[in-house]
């Protein structure tokens, strides 16, 4: 750009062309070709046939891949896929970044699934996404971690909040009968249903009779998911507060995680760590005794649960609607509540008793 | 006499005597003043629970960040580190729980897996010539990969785990935990080597002058590969360490740990243009780290502020450290006569 | 003619891969050659290809800088806390902008002012400012953006996204600046040889802190894109991309030793990136593969023109011995 001629048509045609891009804003998403023909199988387009199950395809997208957890709960939804002959596929990326299973759906989006079956990292950041799904006739059902409310149809919640909070917390009592105090460790301060449970349970603790014999420490103390992490938490926890008896985590990966530190202080049967966990993680702790009980519930039977229900919404076979009912024959029957969430409500407590019934 | 020692001699640099115990003792100041504003705070701080707990949880970062001390001396980095870790816990114990018949031979299969996966980072770095920040950049997703692909999500539980190796990660000798033992002597060892054997002096030679190195007949090759080995063969044996401490191991074990690492190397005084730095000083480094946690811990302050404390942290121990390279350049720079550096 | 190749050859190469990509995404998945669909996809690497644009003036001056993720954050829930009290679009902008410029520029000052290593500095910087983000999101984050915030977000001209018509400006923008200004010939000298720079009456202090000032504020405007892509705000945002990022502006043939690289690199880079990913994505590629097929990538193209250029030497010289103390290009 030497001379003073070239540098003002430069600058006529920037402006020219910023113009004309301001001018053609919209607002409306452009359609892509085929866009809402995808989902063959929606009751609308057949009048009101019965659709072929082959056709439907259901897409799986767990936080991330790679964590025994999900494996299990992916297990389930292929039983379902399978009963069901649809074409169920599980997706995701097996790094737990918000950004990366945003990408996922953003792309799962284009294959056209009839429906999604998603457990969010990040509930708000992916509700835009979802919303995009759901915009194009896409169900959208969350299960173990919930989005935003109105990005989704429905949310199977493994526990209500209270009874996670008071399932942990009466397996904090089996481990030290005689109460004393507790301490948190959740993944993090952003993840909505450790938050939820670590608040009632510190209003449980409060209030309920049941519970009198147990205190807690305000601060909660945040691992990641990481077991390295909640390993040096949990020896700091205990060297913070002598008298402390339990340590409680939601997460599958502390809460083993900060067992086995206690175990490795030489600490065990003085202090406990329990919450949820994968029995075949602690298993090993409830037989040597170290550990009296931990809790869960069955992730396979949930992931069961969640893709019946993603399917008979694409069926039309139930609605949203609070008091529809969900049946997943053996599995059982659930109710919509308000807001869409259904209640799985079946915890499991692990104990020395019947830690050999679970193959999971 | 040794063409390194030589280097050295003419150069007035690196490894040797002043300049590495006036960088060390930094790294001390920084860990006693922390020590004394955390009991002043709360006094049970100071109490040898307290104390022994946290050498028990700065171990393993000590070992790892003596490995990666050896990579960093060259003036490169390993970011493949926490890969590695997680790689050697992952596929030795999953052989464990169906071969038990091994034993104590898991520990010849770590050190196997640390040199080959090693010998790639040093054969990227010195062959093909591919910046190290790249190479081990693009190693830890290849072989995080490689660790997701083989365990194909499934968690190698602690039941799974030999006997041993869960006695050794609980045993205590003098009231210490074995893995704090485990990390004095493997820091000790390195650092003596890095002193005594020739191999080490180069290594400090070719960190800090690589040019002169080149003209005394040094081969970067070798010592540089050889540094990655010796780096790799240290965090397979930190990631053996490290599964049998945490008992149920997944395929993202020790995922993120590189960011500590450099932490700890830093704070620990290791000049990150290579040539100058102590194993000892990255020791404590990772002392410094764990010190910081349980002391907010103590405390009862939020995650957040942690974040804030240890990153702040690193500046000031960086600034600190780069303040005394500086006084000690200009200190050698006048007693060697007339030689550029 | 040969020369115009020769000069372009990194990018030239860039171009290939991206159409080889291209063609073997479209072979994995018959959702991938859509214009609309590619197009939404390519929105979400905006915010990574923003703060590759800004680390790449940094990493051409020869240092780098890998708290840009957690300057984001900042960016982010400091744009979203103005966007829910009501603070006009302009005016929260141009507040983020400024408060992200002056984390990069804390940066800078210690980078170019105290002689600090920048890996070390920014490896602190990471932690600190990823705190400050969450102490300002607090526990659950910000939610409820006001419409004028996710405009950026939500707005199309014609099938193409505002945010990535943003990107292409400011790839625009950056090829005029390192191309065609002072700033872009001062930053490449500083990277070629700071010494020479200086001795050359090059501000190299005042260009320094101004390339990480100008990186802190692209990752701010990263935070406004984020923000308005996914209409909410948090402490972990983005936490962990930073090595995408140093990816993009690696594989776009800047050197992590300096005074190389081009903006259409960078900008070629980030598109490959995102073709391969996406196409993996619609065809639901586990993640695991996605994982080794990136950091492969990353070696195979900085590694492929040593690999070349050794048999090329092999062939000629096969008789002859190597002094294997090669090192002199140092």
């Amino acid at each position: 750009m030497r001379t003073q001629r070239q540098r003002k048509l430069a600058g006529v045609s920037v402006i020219a062309i910023a113009g004309m891009i301001l001018a053609a804003c919209s607002t409306t998403a452009p359609t892509a070709p085929g866009d809402d023909s995808g989902s063959s199988s929606s009751a609308e387009s057949s009048g009101g046939d019965s659709p072929n199950p082959a056709d439907i395809k259901i897409f799986m997208a767990p936080k991330f891949t790679g964590l025994a957890y999900f494996e299990v709960a992916r297990a389930g939804g292929e039983k379902a896929g399978s009963e069901l002959g649809i074409d169920f596929q599980y997706i995701g990326s097996d790094k737990p970044e918000t950004t990366e299973q945003i990408a996922t759906l953003t792309n799962a989006v284009p294959q056209s699934p009839d429906a999604l079956v998603v457990s969010a990292i990040d509930g708000d950041a992916v509700a835009p996404a979802l919303k995009e799904a759901m915009g194009k006739g896409i169900k959208v059902v969350t299960y173990d971690a919930d989005a935003a409310a109105d990005a989704r149809d429905l949310f199977i919640n493994q526990l209500s909040y209270e009874l996670a909070a008071k399932t942990m917390l009466d397996a904090a009592l089996l481990n030290s009968p005689d109460g004393g105090l507790v301490a948190f460790i959740s993944a993090s301060p952003t993840a909505p249903n450790h938050t939820a449970h670590v608040k009632i349970m510190k209003e449980l603790i409060d209030t309920d009779p049941a519970y009198s014999s147990l205190s807690y420490v305000d601060t909660v103390q945040f691992a990641g998911d990481d077991a390295t992490k909640s390993q040096q938490l949990a020896l700091d926890l205990i060297q913070a507060h002598p008298d402390l008896k339990v340590i409680i985590s939601s997460s599958a990966v502390s809460a083993p995680a900060a067992e086995q530190a206690i175990i490795n202080a030489g600490k065990a049967g003085q202090v406990w760590a329990t919450g949820f966990a994968l029995p075949s993680s602690v298993r090993d702790f409830i037989k040597s005794g170290d550990s009296v009980a931990f809790a869960l519930w069955d992730p396979a039977e949930l992931g069961y649960v969640a893709t019946i229900a993603a399917y008979q919404l694409v069926t039309g076979e139930i609605t949203t609607d609070p008091g529809t009912v969900i049946d997943a024959g053996d599995a059982g029957q659930y109710t919509v509540l308000e807001g869409g969430e259904v209640q799985y409500n079946k915890p499991l407590m692990f104990t020395a008793d019947n830690i050999d019934d679970f193959d999971f | 006499m040794s063409a390194a020692s030589g280097v050295v001699a003419r150069f007035g640099l690196a490894g040797g005597g002043a300049a590495l115990r006036v960088r060390f003792i930094g790294v001390i100041v920084f860990q006693l003043l922390l020590m004394a504003v955390f009991t002043l705070a709360r006094p049970r701080f100071a109490s040898w629970d307290n104390l022994q707990s946290v050498l028990f949880t700065a171990a393993i970062l000590a070992m790892a960040a003596a490995g990666q001390t050896l990579v960093v001396l060259t003036g490169n980095l390993d970011l493949s580190v926490g890969s590695i870790m997680g790689a050697t816990a992952y596929v030795v114990f999953d052989l464990t729980g169906t071969m038990p018949a091994l034993g104590p031979w898991v520990v010849l299969i770590a050190v196997l897996i640390g040199l080959v996966l090693g010998a790639v980072n040093g054969f990227l770095v010195t062959t093909l010539q591919i910046p190290s920040i790249v190479a081990t950049l693009g190693t830890l997703s290849v072989y995080r990969g490689f660790v997701s692909f083989y365990a194909n999500a499934k968690e190698v539980t602690v039941g799974e785990l030999p006997p041993w190796t869960r006695s050794l990660a609980a045993a205590r000798v003098l009231g210490l935990s074995s893995y704090v033992w485990i990390a004095v002597v493997l820091v000790i060892a390195v650092g003596v080597m890095l002193r005594g054997v020739p191999w080490g002096r180069e290594l400090y030679a070719y960190g800090s002058n690589p040019r002169a190195a080149y003209y005394y007949g040094l081969s970067s090759t070798r010592i540089v590969v050889t540094g990655y080995i010796g780096a790799g063969i240290i965090a397979a044996v930190v990631g053996l360490l490290l599964g049998a401490q945490v008992g149920n191991i997944n395929s993202l074990l020790a995922s993120g740990i590189e960011m500590q690492v450099l932490a700890a190397v830093v704070i620990g005084g290791v000049s990150i243009w290579g040539g100058s730095g102590s194993v000892y000083g990255a020791a404590l480094g990772a002392v410094v780290l764990a010190t910081i946690n349980n002391g907010l811990v103590l405390l009862g302050v939020q995650e957040y502020y942690r974040l804030l404390f240890q990153g702040l942290a690193i500046v000031a121990a960086v600034a600190v450290d780069a303040l005394v390279q500086r006084r000690v350049l200009r200190a050698t720079r006048r007693r060697s006569v007339g030689v550029a550096a | 003619m040969r020369r115009a190749i020769r000069a372009y050859a990194p990018e030239l190469l860039l171009v290939a891969l991206i159409v080889l990509a291209a063609m073997w995404s479209s072979t994995l998945s018959p959702y991938f050659l859509n214009a609309v669909n590619l197009l939404n996809s390519a929105q979400f690497f905006v915010i990574f290809a923003l703060m590759a644009f800004g680390l790449f003036p940094v990493v051409v001056q020869g240092e780098i800088d890998i708290s840009l993720a957690s300057t984001l954050a900042v960016g982010a829930v400091l744009m979203a806390k103005m966007s829910v009290a009501g603070i006009p679009l302009l005016v929260g902008l141009a507040i983020t902008l400024a408060a992200t410029a002056v984390l990069g520029a804390v940066n800078g000052v210690l980078v170019a002012h105290f002689g600090l290593p920048s890996l070390a500095v920014t490896l602190g910087t990471l932690g600190a400012y990823r705190g400050i983000a969450y102490l300002i999101a607090g526990d659950a984050g910000v939610t409820g953006i006001t419409p004028d915030y996710l405009l950026l977000g939500s707005s199309w001209v014609g099938i193409v996204p505002s945010s990535v018509i943003l990107a292409l400006v400011v790839a625009a923008g950056f090829w005029v600046l390192m191309g065609r200004t002072a700033f872009g010939r001062y930053s490449y000298a500083i990277g070629a040889s700071p010494g020479a720079a200086r001795m050359a009456a090059v501000p190299v202090r005042r260009i320094r802190v101004s390339a990480y000032a100008l990186a802190g504020a692209m990752a701010g405007l990263a935070g406004l894109v984020w923000v308005s892509q996914y209409q909410s705000a948090r402490g972990d945002n983005a936490d962990g991309a930073i090595l995408f990022v140093l990816t993009a502006v690696v594989l776009g043939g800047v050197s992590i030793k300096g005074g190389t690289g081009k903006t259409e690199g960078v900008l070629l880079a980030t598109i490959l990136l995102g073709t391969i990913q996406t196409g993996m994505q619609l065809a639901n590629v586990p993640g695991t593969s996605q994982r080794l097929v990136v950091g492969a990538l990353l070696i195979a193209s900085i590694g492929a023109p040593r690999v070349v250029h050794l048999a090329r030497h092999a062939w000629t010289t096969s008789r002859r011995r190597l002094s294997p103390t090669a090192v002199a290009q140092d």
